[in-house]
């Protein structure tokens, strides 16, 4: 090893700049995940078509945001698959049963899911245990609550339609619409999606707050000791998979006018594909917003693409998987490089 | 040379432990005789989609699905199948096949509401739709030309009256979905028409260790249950062992058909099935459609054709066991 | 003028006492070194200095008041900045984004122009030239980490900085160069607090020697009143280390244990 002159001077090529590209891998997946539906499948890029893969991949994509973020700040969320959906039940049977105006049912179930994030973030700064558990431990809860409240309040497992009621008409605007312009149907989910992205990728990359995530997530004694206060930013990140579990379980009550207690199952671990896919380090300190965006829109293309291309959709989970183990190779690859420092 | 050895050592050992009865070839040879009939209409290719609400790797719809390939390769039409055990899914499918432009769609309606505005959609593209399995209550309202199925309170209400002609006593209705509404309302229907005790336990349909454990430890607490009925055949398969494990006689009884239940069936050890008839359901949906496509035609004057409840005993095992062995009941 | 003061400083940990009676003084321009084996208590002083704990006994004083700090962050706006050995920095995030962690400039919305410019400035005021302050922290080597942390703290402003065994996992080259920045970081009018298990290391820069032994004070010197055989010597263990070498030198060469 030859040692260069002085070794505070950086003589080396600068090399290392896809560093801060954490979402290429996903860009470049995305684009070949695309042509290839486009060949294969004729329907795939119908206007009609690109719609329902776009409201698939935003279903995805709203969670993915947060939850992208939290693993850059270093923590999982098990339980946010099946907040979802305690946030539409809430809002459901709290307008249904006080037979009062859908906003009031929306704006309790806003409480209950940050309440649950805050919940998932002050027990993981109070105990000190692995988020893992902690929210595995939030997860079979608000599973059984989900179940068991639902059963309770309205006797059977799914809650009573209230397309009828007051204010039904403006919650549905805002969380179900859609408009078409030329042919393409784009639901709101997609614009939910889109600013969210939009705001989540500007948190991380342009504020103090976003400094302070990737921080905790990479070197969290090291963040404390230079003052970033790592628990309160923890925190924020479970109220940020609050909120968003909260729009988009207002857009399956106001699009599906019900909801059934026992959905929500296994989601937590699509969007944390998504976030993977998308370049983050399941580790933490690493990853990008835009990517998970990426990563949930491979999801939707896969999914509904084998669908166009008329293909027996029983293999689709395996491809999933695969892409999956490639993007976290891919991903560790990188931190490798990263962390042993230059020339080696 | 030590791998030319190790190859014909291999071959030799293939050779030697071939079976003469069952396994692959056995089930090849059925499967000749079934499809040896080829498409026998004239109408141009139709595409047909059917979306589901069940779960990956379901032998119940496996076998709906087989019934439609079938009426398909009959009526010379491209058959696609798809399912997603989550609303969300099941509404983004049926959006996709509706982008496909398929000439026919059926559709399960397990999930009630949340598919009116999808199949709205199908209406307006001018895509004839029928409800398949569940959701006839939704049916006509959200448009279908008509319902095929079995209706569960009618299907629960057979087994109990089957139960009491039975003489049975005690029965312990096993529900292994927690919050289904269909196996709820077979437990409802079948206490309805039964005069004896009918008491309901709660398993975990996708961990069968656990639920036969719970089967067994139920049966060792309560000597007064002479009977256990099952809501489905995998769960009729656990319950047999369980009722092994607690050495206890009491008799079995099941909803819906596999293997082992008709092995049962023959040996004795299972009083009853009741089945609605999986097979049907696929393959009257495709034709069904075929014929709306065909010559405009449509069944059961505005009500649901019922597929079950057909209840089978001993009698029929024998019958049943070969078509059961390749799939189709 | 004195920056930052112990007296008789004590810390116990349930039943096990880590800390008893150390004394410190550290003034402007100046630098302090504490020495000491694993577990005779140092990285328990640095928590106390650096407020990650609250000492139970004795006073501390920084700039002539008594306190009792609850957070590094305090630590901090009282101009104590530390630099952790293991933990100085957050190996993947880029130069400039670690150089002002936990001192953001704007008030929500990062300036990034501008802390990517004051980063390669500051840093190139040390004698650091990095062209590109965009790559991640870890691909630098370890000197290269120190300096980048001891020059973040000289950039804001720190008045005491607390060094954690900056030179213990690098080469002698890199070891030279730490040791350059500490000097630097004195010419600038910090007080440093240098912990170090090399006594080399310390004789090199420093002014005054703290001995650390078992939680408590081994000795205490200024560097007029030590010369660096004695500061080996009692940094390996004195009197301790001759007994040893008795029993060495007497034991058959037979029963020497296989090296």
């Amino acid at each position: 090893m030859s040692a260069p002159q002085d070794v505070l001077t950086d003589t080396g090529p600068v090399r290392h700049r896809h560093h801060s590209r954490p979402e290429l891998g996903a860009l470049l997946a995305a684009v070949a995940v695309f042509l290839f539906f486009s060949v294969v499948a004729e329907s795939f890029l119908r206007p009609a078509s690109i719609g329902t893969v776009l409201y698939a991949a935003s279903t995805i994509g709203i969670m993915a945001v947060p939850v992208a973020l939290l693993m850059i700040g270093g923590e999982f969320d098990l339980s946010a698959g099946v907040a979802v959906t305690t946030t539409a039940l809430t809002s459901s049977m709290i307008s249904y049963q006080l037979t009062a105006i859908t906003w009031v049912g929306v704006l309790v179930s806003l409480a209950v899911a940050l309440g649950i994030g805050s919940l998932n973030g002050w027990l993981l700064a109070r105990t000190g245990l692995p988020s893992f558990i902690v929210t595995l431990g939030t997860f079979l809860m608000l599973t059984g609550a989900n179940l068991g409240v639902t059963k309770l309040v309205s006797g059977t497992v799914s809650t009573k339609p209230i397309g009828d009621m007051q204010g039904f008409a403006s919650c549905h605007w805002l969380f179900a619409s859609q408009f078409t312009v030329g042919g393409l149907t784009l639901k709101a989910t997609v614009w939910w999606w889109l600013g969210l992205v939009v705001l989540g990728s500007w948190i991380l990359l342009r504020t103090r707050f976003g400094n302070w995530i990737f921080a905790v997530g990479g070197d969290a004694a090291a963040a404390r000791a230079v003052g970033v206060p790592v628990a309160r930013t923890k925190t924020c990140l479970y109220l940020g998979v609050g909120f968003c579990a909260w729009v988009l379980g207002q857009h399956l009550l106001f699009s599906f006018d019900t909801v059934q207690s026992g959905e929500g199952v296994g989601n937590e671990l699509i969007y944390i594909v998504a976030a993977v896919i998308g370049g983050c380090l399941i580790t933490g300190g690493y990853g990008s917003v835009v990517g998970s965006a990426l990563g949930a829109l491979i999801f939707g293309m896969t999914s509904k693409g084998i669908v166009y291309a008329q293909w027996n959709p029983d293999w689709f989970k395996f491809f999933l998987g695969a892409m999956l183990l490639l993007a976290a190779l891919l991903n560790s690859y990188v931190k490798r490089r990263a962390e042993r420092g230059p020339g080696r | 040379m030590p791998r030319t050895v190790s190859l014909l050592l291999a071959l030799t050992l293939l050779a030697a432990g071939c079976s003469s009865t069952g396994g692959l070839r056995a089930e090849q040879a059925r499967s000749r005789a079934v499809s040896s009939a080829g498409g026998a209409v004239d109408t141009p290719r139709w595409k047909v989609a059917m979306v589901t609400h069940a779960g990956a790797g379901d032998a119940f719809w496996d076998t709906v699905r087989k019934g439609a390939e079938q009426a398909a390769a009959k009526d010379n039409i491209t058959f696609l199948y798809s399912n997603d055990a989550q609303t969300q899914g099941q509404v983004q499918l049926v959006d996709a096949a509706v982008d496909q432009k398929v000439d026919g769609l059926l559709v399960s309606l397990a999930k009630g509401e949340a598919l009116a505005a999808p199949l709205a959609r199908a209406k307006a593209a001018g895509i004839p739709v029928i409800s398949i399995n569940s959701g006839q209550e939704f049916s006509a309202r959200f448009g279908a030309l008509t319902h095929i199925g079995q209706d569960e309170t009618t299907a629960g209400q057979a087994a109990g009256t089957t139960l009491a002609a039975r003489g049975r006593k005690d029965v312990l209705c096993v529900i292994h979905e927690q919050g289904n509404i269909g196996q709820e309302q077979r437990c409802a229907g079948a206490r309805a028409a039964f005069s004896g005790q009918l008491q309901t336990l709660y398993v975990d349909g996708v961990n069968l260790p656990d639920a036969r454990a719970s089967i067994a430890a139920k049966l060792q607490a309560d000597p007064a249950l002479d009977t256990v009925l099952t809501l489905s055949a995998p769960l009729a398969a656990t319950g047999l062992q369980a009722v092994q494990d607690a050495r206890r006689s009491v008799e079995l009884d099941t909803f819906d058909l596999g293997t082992q239940v008709v092995a049962g069936l023959q040996a004795g050890t299972v009083g009853f099935a009741v089945d609605q008839q999986p097979y049907l359901q696929g393959y009257e949906g495709v034709d069904l459609l075929w014929l709306y496509r065909y010559n405009l035609d449509a069944l059961g004057g505005g009500k649901p054709v019922l597929t079950g409840p057909q209840v089978l005993t001993k009698d029929d095992a024998a019958a049943l066991a070969q078509y059961v062995a390749r799939g189709t009941r | 003028m004195t920056l930052l003061e112990l007296t008789e400083v004590g810390k116990s940990y349930g039943a096990v006492r880590a800390l008893e009676g150390v004394s410190l003084e550290v003034a402007e321009g100046r630098i302090s070194c504490v020495l000491g084996d694993n577990g005779a208590g140092k990285s328990t002083l640095i928590k106390i200095i650096a407020g990650l704990h609250q000492h139970d006994e004795g006073r501390y004083l920084i700039a002539g008041d008594e306190v009792r700090l609850g957070s590094p962050r305090q630590a901090l706006d009282r101009g104590i900045a530390t630099v952790y050995q293991d933990l100085a920095v957050v190996p993947l995030m880029p130069v400039w984004r670690n150089f002002f962690l936990g001192a953001e400039l704007g008030s929500f919305r990062l300036d990034i122009p501008r802390m990517r410019s004051i980063a390669r400035e500051a840093l190139a005021r040390m004698g650091i030239e990095l062209r590109d302050v965009d790559r991640p922290i870890g691909t630098l080597s370890g000197g290269q980490r120190q300096c980048v942390a001891i020059a973040r703290a000289v950039h804001f402003g720190a008045r005491a900085l607390v060094l954690d065994e900056p030179t213990a996992a690098l080469g002698v080259k890199q070891s030279g160069v730490v040791l350059k920045y500490v000097a630097a970081a004195r010419d600038a009018g910090l007080g440093v607090v240098l912990i170090t298990h090399n006594p080399h290391h310390a004789y090199l820069v420093g002014d005054h020697f703290t001995l650390l032994k078992r939680g408590r004070m081994a000795g205490s010197h200024p560097r007029s009143g030590i010369s660096l055989e004695q500061l080996t010597t009692e940094m390996a263990g004195g009197s301790d280390l001759a007994e040893l070498s008795h029993e060495l030198g007497r034991s058959d060469p037979k029963e020497r244990p296989p090296t």
